[in-house]
């Protein structure tokens, strides 16, 4: 019995001198990571990214694998959870990168995940797109990141643009969150657009709320003194119907208008008739659509039972410039470092990709350049295609 | 449970010196022969990070090979070597007796860190686990301070942790790093790591003096007072930082320069330990568990309750502040919605997890809760549930938490053990 330890362990020993050539035949597998809020404060919002990339990996899959130069590779997700903290999605994108080698990350999508997870891809030199983020610091000198959507300070131009020719009014009133950085941001940015389009005086209410408020009366009531024509509240869907019930019943008529936040399949569900006839700006308008972006919609539908909302339909389009960035690049080398440049250099010179969002060229800093949607809530509680509007 | 007696038994001769070389010999194994040969003929993909549990839960196919990856480079190298060396290490271990026992605790400790830099230099996200795994403690150890030695209920330890955090970020970023709102920075970034620590105390001494908006009108009463006060300090923290546009505002502040390495933070965390088991082991310390069991009581035998009290609330805060000013730099990014109350339920549920008034298990606390809540990440929503489960037993059975009213004892712990007199 001792000997044949003994034995064994002789000849593991022996195994182990001689064999080093082996082992860097492990197979090589493409691994993309998906940084999404699982849980916490947004759930739907990672539901959607993560359905998204399900589908993705169900076509690369019918394929038989991701084909680059000549050569199929097998593809993995590796989806991670960051709970909607900031210190997760760090944590989440450190794990990726370091432990499962992934050869490019789609999210977080968020900005106050995306902005400290941003830093960490481009500290271990790897892409990284997030589908959502708005933030401009999410991609500020960082060559590594990457983003699906378009920023906010072209956001709020487009919505103040499409007021002034869609009603021509004059006088307008914002209602945000002021400890959210999203709505606050865009608020700015569009009261800064709105004044000087029609004067110094014209916004005449900007009030502000905290998260997680749900009475919002004396805002309101003073916004429906104050004598404004329409009302700009870039809110979540959590918040949106509360906010458009509310001034309804102090007696708001006018328009209420939103930005791309609105854009999930919750808000209507939540708001009902209340928000029919509502317009929004967005990154794409799934009632009447067409092409690519309707295949995308009814297979999503048949698959989950809902229709995709906006992150789904940026994340599909990040996946999918990961996807041709991968192809690009030429080769994959096995060693991920080395890969993750190349893929990185193929995707910074992608021109004219053609999305299902809209067409996307990257500018110097990893933004997209392309055109945003205005979306009115139909009669039916759909989302259609209203107008578009390019930079 | 007989061979589990037998097995302590036959354990219970091997000093910390034998079981921290036990450690160093699996932490090599791991580190030369890892990802090369074991994790490769177990058909692991990689060397698996926290003991495979990560990629348990997520490929229960690869269970068997996770396991056998912890008895191969853990479990077996561990005991073995603890056992087999523990006629040399227990010599060794009585020779250090000898020494002073500061003398013999760094010694220890320089051990320690050793073992854990190879550990965690095998993967970034070790490092990164470890890295906020010690400033929970930091934050646990500082809290037990309060909630534990001085029997208050405190809730706005998030409000410190965001005071130092702001406070230590706006110094090295206006100092040390070319930064958007600050511009270019006053000083050589070359001197930054060693002014790292000044701006960290000044973080600290500010969350100590935010501390005294809490103390001053809190201290006359008893109870829940201060725990409704310490709370809405926690939320005017929040909706100032919001407010201030200088820093960020809702947006949030980042680009903080990476001044917080792993051997910075284990300084600091040892340090912390240290500092406040002194504290509370003190005459001060020792005034302050009787204001918690009859404060009447021990006013009349001389003791300056009020004082006494704003005295260790302040010292609990300014420990806050520094561990909020290494969070910050760990990141690299703050925003004022991380010190919310998520944190603070955070933050208690690590202390009374753990166990009050013991500084022990305020580290057992940090540590259980920090690696659990990673170790469970695949589960997402479950995780949710086991956690707060777990937390729930724990109060039920062990009422004060895991291990409490347990003071350090380095003496005890780093001895010989000759197998007589245990």
């Amino acid at each position: 019995m001792r000997k044949i330890a003994l034995f064994l362990i002789a000849v593991l020993a022996l195994a182990m001198v001689f064999t080093p050539a082996a082992f860097s035949a492990r197979k090589t597998i493409i691994k993309i990571g998906i940084n999404a809020p699982l849980t916490g404060d947004i759930p739907k919002v990672g539901e959607g990214s993560k359905y998204a990339a399900m589908l993705w990996l169900e076509d690369v899959e019918k394929a038989g694998g991701l084909e680059v130069g000549g050569k199929k590779y097998q593809v993995e997700l590796v989806i991670e959870d960051n709970e909607s903290k900031a210190e997760s999605a760090v944590k989440a994108n450190t794990k990726m990168i370091t432990q499962d080698d992934v050869l490019a990350i789609i999210g977080p999508q968020s900005s106050k995940q995306a902005v400290p997870a941003g830093e960490v891809a481009n500290k271990y030199k790897t892409v990284m797109i997030s589908p959502w983020s708005t933030n401009p610091n999410t991609t500020m000198d960082r060559p590594y990141v990457f983003r699906g959507c378009f920023l906010d300070p072209f956001q709020g131009p487009v919505v103040a643009n499409f007021i002034t020719e869609e009603f021509g009014f004059t006088k307008a009133a914002v209602l945000y969150d002021v400890a959210s950085d999203y709505p606050k941001g865009l608020a700015e940015v569009f009261k800064a657009a709105w004044e000087k389009k029609h004067g110094p005086d014209s916004i005449v209410a900007y009030e502000s709320f905290t998260t997680k408020d749900t009475d919002f009366s004396s805002q309101l009531t003073k916004i429906v003194k104050s004598g404004a024509q329409v009302l700009f509240t870039p809110q979540y869907y959590n918040e949106v119907p509360l906010i458009v019930s509310q001034a309804k019943d102090l007696g708001w008529t006018g328009p209420i208008v939103g930005s791309d936040s609105w854009g999930s399949a919750e808000t209507v569900e939540l708001c009902g008739k209340n928000c029919y006839g509502l317009f929004f700006s967005s990154h794409y308008a799934a009632a009447g659509a067409k092409g690519a972006t309707k295949a995308f919609i009814d297979r999503y539908e048949k698959s989950y039972g809902y229709i995709p909302d906006d992150v789904a339909a940026l994340t599909w389009d990040a996946l999918k410039l990961a996807e041709q960035a991968i192809q690009d690049a030429g080769k994959i080398s096995g060693r991920v470092n080395k890969d993750r440049a190349a893929v990185r250099d193929a995707l910074a010179k992608i021109k004219n990709f053609a999305g299902i969002t809209g067409n996307m060229t990257f500018t110097e800093e990893g933004d997209p350049i392309k055109c945003a949607v205005i979306v009115r809530i139909n009669d039916k509680g759909e989302y259609e295609f209203y107008k578009s509007s390019c930079p | 449970m007989e061979i589990a007696r037998k097995f302590k038994s036959a354990f219970s001769t091997v000093p910390m010196l034998g079981w921290m070389l036990g450690i160093l010999t699996g932490v090599l194994i791991e580190f030369y022969w890892g990802y090369d040969y074991i994790s490769y003929y177990l058909g692991l993909p990689k060397i698996p990070v926290l003991f495979g549990t990560l990629i348990m839960l997520k490929e229960p196919m690869m269970i068997p090979g996770a396991l056998g990856y912890d008895l191969a480079v853990y479990v077996v190298p561990v005991f073995l070597v603890a056992k087999l060396t523990s006629g040399l290490t227990n010599p060794l271990a009585a020779l250090l007796e000898k020494l002073p026992l500061a003398l013999s605790v760094l010694i220890h400790l320089v051990l320690f860190y050793g073992i854990l830099h190879l550990w965690a230099g095998i993967n970034d996200y070790r490092v990164l686990v470890i890295k906020l795994t010690m400033i929970s403690i930091i934050l646990t150890v500082s809290i037990n301070v309060i909630n534990g030695y001085q029997g208050e209920f405190s809730c706005s330890h998030p409000g410190f942790m965001a005071l130092g955090a702001y406070v230590s970020s706006i110094i090295t970023l206006v100092l040390f790093a070319n930064d958007k709102i600050f511009g270019a920075p006053l000083l050589p970034p070359e001197y930054g790591p060693w002014f790292f620590p000044l701006a960290l105390v000044a973080g600290g001494a500010a969350a100590a003096l935010g501390s005294l908006a809490v103390a001053i009108p809190s201290f006359r009463t008893r109870g829940d007072y201060l725990a409704i006060i310490s709370l809405a300090f926690m939320f005017i923290v929040k909706s100032a930082v919001e407010n201030l546009h200088i820093i960020g505002g809702a947006r949030g502040m980042g680009g903080q320069p990476d001044f917080a390495p792993l051997h910075v933070i284990f300084i600091w965390t040892i340090l912390c330990i240290w500092i406040i088991h002194n504290f509370v082991t003190s005459i001060m310390g020792k005034a302050l568990n009787t204001v918690r069991d009859d404060e009447a009581a021990s006013e009349s035998m001389t003791i300056k309750t009020r004082k006494t009290k704003m005295t260790a609330f302040m010292f609990g805060a300014f420990w806050a502040g520094v561990g909020g000013g290494l969070f910050a730099h760990v990141l690299a990014y703050i925003n004022p919605g991380m010190f919310s109350i998520n944190r603070l339920a955070e933050i208690l549920a690590m202390v009374y997890f753990g166990g009050l008034n013991s500084i022990v298990g305020s580290i057992v606390g940090a540590v259980s809760i920090n690696v659990l809540g990673e170790a469970l990440r695949p589960l997402e929503l479950f995780k949710w549930i086991i956690i707060p489960l777990i937390l729930i037993f724990v109060m039920i059975f062990r009422p004060y938490g895991l291990i409490s009213f347990t003071e350090l004892n380095m003496k005890k712990l780093l001895r010989a053990k000759t197998g007589k007199g245990v």
